[in-house]
């Protein structure tokens, strides 16, 4: 019988290792296991992290934007320190924090967060004091909305962003010259000065064969110029309804190209002519799956339909990235002026896990990416453009020209709009309530619903969201 | 003597019993960790109102149920939920039903039963991901090859054809939900269905053939109450996993789409709460998933009822 006990003890020991096993691969791997891509140098993420932990020369970063993969290489390239970077997708990203900060995991050491999801990231206590480390010896560095979001309740510094991310209209200067007579940033601005004017100038654009966007939701960033929710009851400004009749107008009135934002002919109308994806074809809000990304297959499909030449984008200033891939032959032909508001959008915040063991390491990165005027100085040469947060560098580089902007100096520009925007209009239910209101512009735009159905959908929406939080006053 | 050698006997035997403990005792514990703790935990945060877990909240009692109950965002989700499960299980269980009687019919001598198992099966074995994904470029409503196809039917008649939006139409994009539901799902029901006509003694078939029974009465005689039982199984399981579908409509359907209220089903609606940036309720969330599990188990019990008592 007494081998018969061994084999049992023996089988029971090898369950409860495989067990023990699976749990350990669990909690040592979670920066890896889960996330999505892992860049740096953090191949042998396993046994050797906990050593170089112990050393205190390495970093774990999660973060939702690639940059960080470039800043964490540079980190260690000039101080020897390991850094592992994981980038995770935005939609996983707030789950992930939560599930591993939840848990106690010593990793990550970095992490960072975009404007919506940050107070609940404070509130859950994620992020570390960074004012235990002297970030407010570094007050007035950082341009000012930035060093404000990324502030608690309290006034606690918790997060700093490397980048600014104000909102501007970009548009086609030899289309202006065209119709409007002048490519004068000042003068086109005054065309998007508000939403009726704006749909005056889609109309004189579109009588001459052009189109205004490519899109209907390119104001978007724009719209939001007076806060979602005032002292705990939801508000509904004018703007709001005046943005929802221009995007009704933009697509019923065949004001635009009728593509989605971010699709393929979005991108393409970026570098000249574009059908006019109208009638059979035109698109819905909705465009999850793009269908458009094998160009042959596409100018098959849109061949002998009416085409046109779009005038304008509305972006934030990492638009400048985007523009400079895509658009080809008519750079040069570009220009940026102000919007009808001061808007801004994304950006990324970083800050220091509090269950982190190397917080002065970590400390020294968050400084690196963000404090540090010659990290700023390679991120502008090396990115093409991006617009940093570090005010020094701002003002070195404020009188640069941008080429494909036809000598524009953007630098100063973005500063300027920086200056006008005002992140106490930022709420956290601002993601929620925004795709409820996008739901009803949706709506009404297609002809699902009328103007007064959609809208009482939308309170119910947020009544049923933020019930006994948000007080929905019905107009 | 041989009461002490029957006493050592026994505590032999106790003791060899024990040894069972000791076997059931991994599973018991990863079990007392991962599901009933998980499930206590759910309980006492659906009396609270705590935003995310680990941050500080109050005992708000049945708040969140009330909240539940009275939402009527919630019975819409719960109703679209059953308008697709319905949509579903009708096509699913038909299409398998069908393809039970033509492969189960000795008269037809269907061949390659186990190839056509594994073809029917096939869909199933897909990642829900990349059939949202396929089937969203397939129903897409510009270039979409399947409102290529109608286009081309119309055209071929000399007609004109407004290509259909199929899932972002609150009109379609429920019933397009639960076609696609059904395509992944009726190979498994198929799978059930044929393994409880093949349990069937062949005696009854023969018997029913010399007494000169139809194709019909056969069915209705003696497939159809015979396989009861496998049908209850395949019914209560469709039902239990229709009830918290997630991933086709979470997937297909974006959340500015008009169409996304039709297709909002009760767990979208609790991963809304439990995980959505800035919509995180995880003690309502709670309450939610709660009401979904009493909602789920009261209808399993009926239908259990209702199938037992035919049978009687």
């Amino acid at each position: 019988m007494n081998w018969k006990k061994a084999v049992s003890v023996m089988l029971i020991g090898v369950m409860t290792m495989t067990l023990g096993a699976c749990g350990g691969t669990s909690d040592a791997g979670s920066g890896n296991a889960d996330a999505g891509s892992s860049a740096g140098s953090g191949a042998d993420a396993g046994a050797a992290g906990t050593e170089t932990a112990a050393s205190g020369e390495k970093l774990v970063v999660w973060t939702l934007a690639d940059d960080l993969v470039d800043f964490g290489d540079r980190y260690q390239e000039q101080t020897g320190v390991e850094v592992e970077t994981v980038v995770i997708a935005p939609e996983d990203y707030p789950t992930k924090v939560q599930t591993a900060l939840l848990g106690g995991e010593k990793e990550p050491d970095i992490i960072v967060g975009e404007p919506q999801m940050l107070e609940d990231f404070y509130d859950a206590g994620f992020f570390a004091n960074l004012d235990d480390f002297g970030a407010k010896d570094y007050e007035g560095q950082i341009v000012d909305y930035v060093w404000e979001v990324g502030q608690d309740s309290e006034g606690i510094q918790r997060a700093i962003s490397y980048q600014i991310t104000p909102a501007g209209i970009y548009y086609r200067r030899d289309i202006a010259k065209d119709v409007f007579g002048t490519d004068d940033p000042d003068e086109i601005g005054k065309l998007f000065a508000d939403y009726g004017t704006i749909l005056k100038t889609a109309q004189t654009l579109k009588d001459k064969g052009y189109r205004i966007f490519s899109s209907d939701a390119e104001m978007q960033y724009f719209s939001g110029d007076s806060a979602w929710v005032v002292d705990g009851t939801l508000n509904v400004s004018q703007s709001r309804y005046d943005y929802m009749d221009l995007c009704i107008a933009l697509y019923q009135d065949d004001l635009t190209a009728y593509a989605n934002q971010w699709s393929t002919p979005w991108y393409q109308a970026m570098a000249g002519t574009v059908p006019i994806l109208t009638e059979e074809v035109q698109s819905y809000a909705d465009d999850s799956v793009d269908v458009w990304a094998d160009e042959a297959a596409f100018a098959e499909a849109t061949a002998g339909m009416e085409t046109t030449e779009v005038f304008a984008f509305g972006l934030p200033s990492w638009g400048v990235l985007t523009m400079r891939d895509h658009v080809g032959d008519t750079s040069g032909l570009w220009g940026v002026c102000a919007g009808p508001a001061y808007g801004f959008g994304g950006g990324t915040y970083i800050g220091i896990s509090s269950y982190s063991e190397r917080q002065e390491q970590a400390w020294d990165f968050v400084k690196f990416c963000t404090l540090n005027e010659d990290t700023a100085n390679w991120w502008i040469e090396y990115s093409e453009g991006d617009t940093v947060s570090l005010i020094s560098a701002l003002e070195a580089h404020k009188d640069d020209a941008n080429e494909v902007y036809g000598g524009e100096k953007l630098y100063a520009f973005w500063m300027d709009q920086a200056k006008g925007i005002d992140y106490s209009k930022v709420t956290r239910y601002d993601k929620a309530i925004g795709d409820a209101w996008g739901n009803a512009i949706s709506a009404v735009k297609t002809g699902q619903s009328t103007k007064e159905e959609a809208i009482a959908t939308f309170y119910d929406t947020v009544e049923s969201t933020y019930a006994g939080e948000i007080t929905v006053n019905r107009e | 003597m041989a009461k002490t050698a029957t006493a050592a006997r026994t505590s032999k035997i106790e003791r060899y019993n024990r040894m069972g403990y000791v076997f059931v005792a991994p599973f018991v514990v990863v079990f007392l960790i991962f599901n009933v703790y998980p499930v206590l935990r759910t309980l006492y945060l659906s009396f609270t109102n705590v935003k995310l877990v680990g941050t500080k909240g109050s005992i708000v009692w049945f708040d969140n149920y009330v909240r539940v109950l009275t939402d009527k965002f919630f019975w819409n989700a719960l109703l679209n939920t059953v308008k697709i499960w319905g949509v579903n299980i009708v096509l699913q269980l038909g299409l398998a039903f069908l393809l039970m009687m033509v492969f189960s019919d000795v008269k037809y001598k269907m061949r390659g039963l186990h190839i056509f198992r594994i073809v029917y099966y096939l869909p199933n074995l897909i990642a829900a991901t990349s059939v949202a994904f396929l089937f969203a470029t397939l129903l897409d409503w510009r270039y979409g090859t399947f409102n290529q196809i109608i286009y081309n039917i119309y055209h071929l008649f000399g007609k004109s054809y407004t290509p259909v939006n199929w899932i972002g139409d609150p009109a379609t994009a429920g019933v397009t939900v639960a076609v696609i539901q059904s395509w992944m799902w009726f190979g498994n029901s198929f799978i059930m269905l044929m393994a409880g006509v093949q349990g069937i003694s062949r005696d009854y078939f023969e018997a029913a053939a010399i007494d000169g029974a139809g194709r019909w009465t056969v069915f209705g005689k003696i497939t159809l109450p015979l396989i009861r039982p496998i049908l209850l199984y395949v019914a209560i399981t469709s039902l239990i996993g229709g009830l918290q579908m997630f991933d086709l409509p979470f997937l297909m359907i974006n959340k500015t789409n008009s169409a996304y209220n039709s297709v909002q089903t009760v767990v979208m609606y609790l991963y809304k709460f439990g995980f959505e940036t800035g919509t995180t309720q995880t003690g309502y969330a709670s309450a939610v998933a709660y009401v979904i599990f009493l909602i789920i188990l009261t209808v399993s019990v009926v239908q259990l009822k209702v199938f037992n008592r035919k049978e009687d």
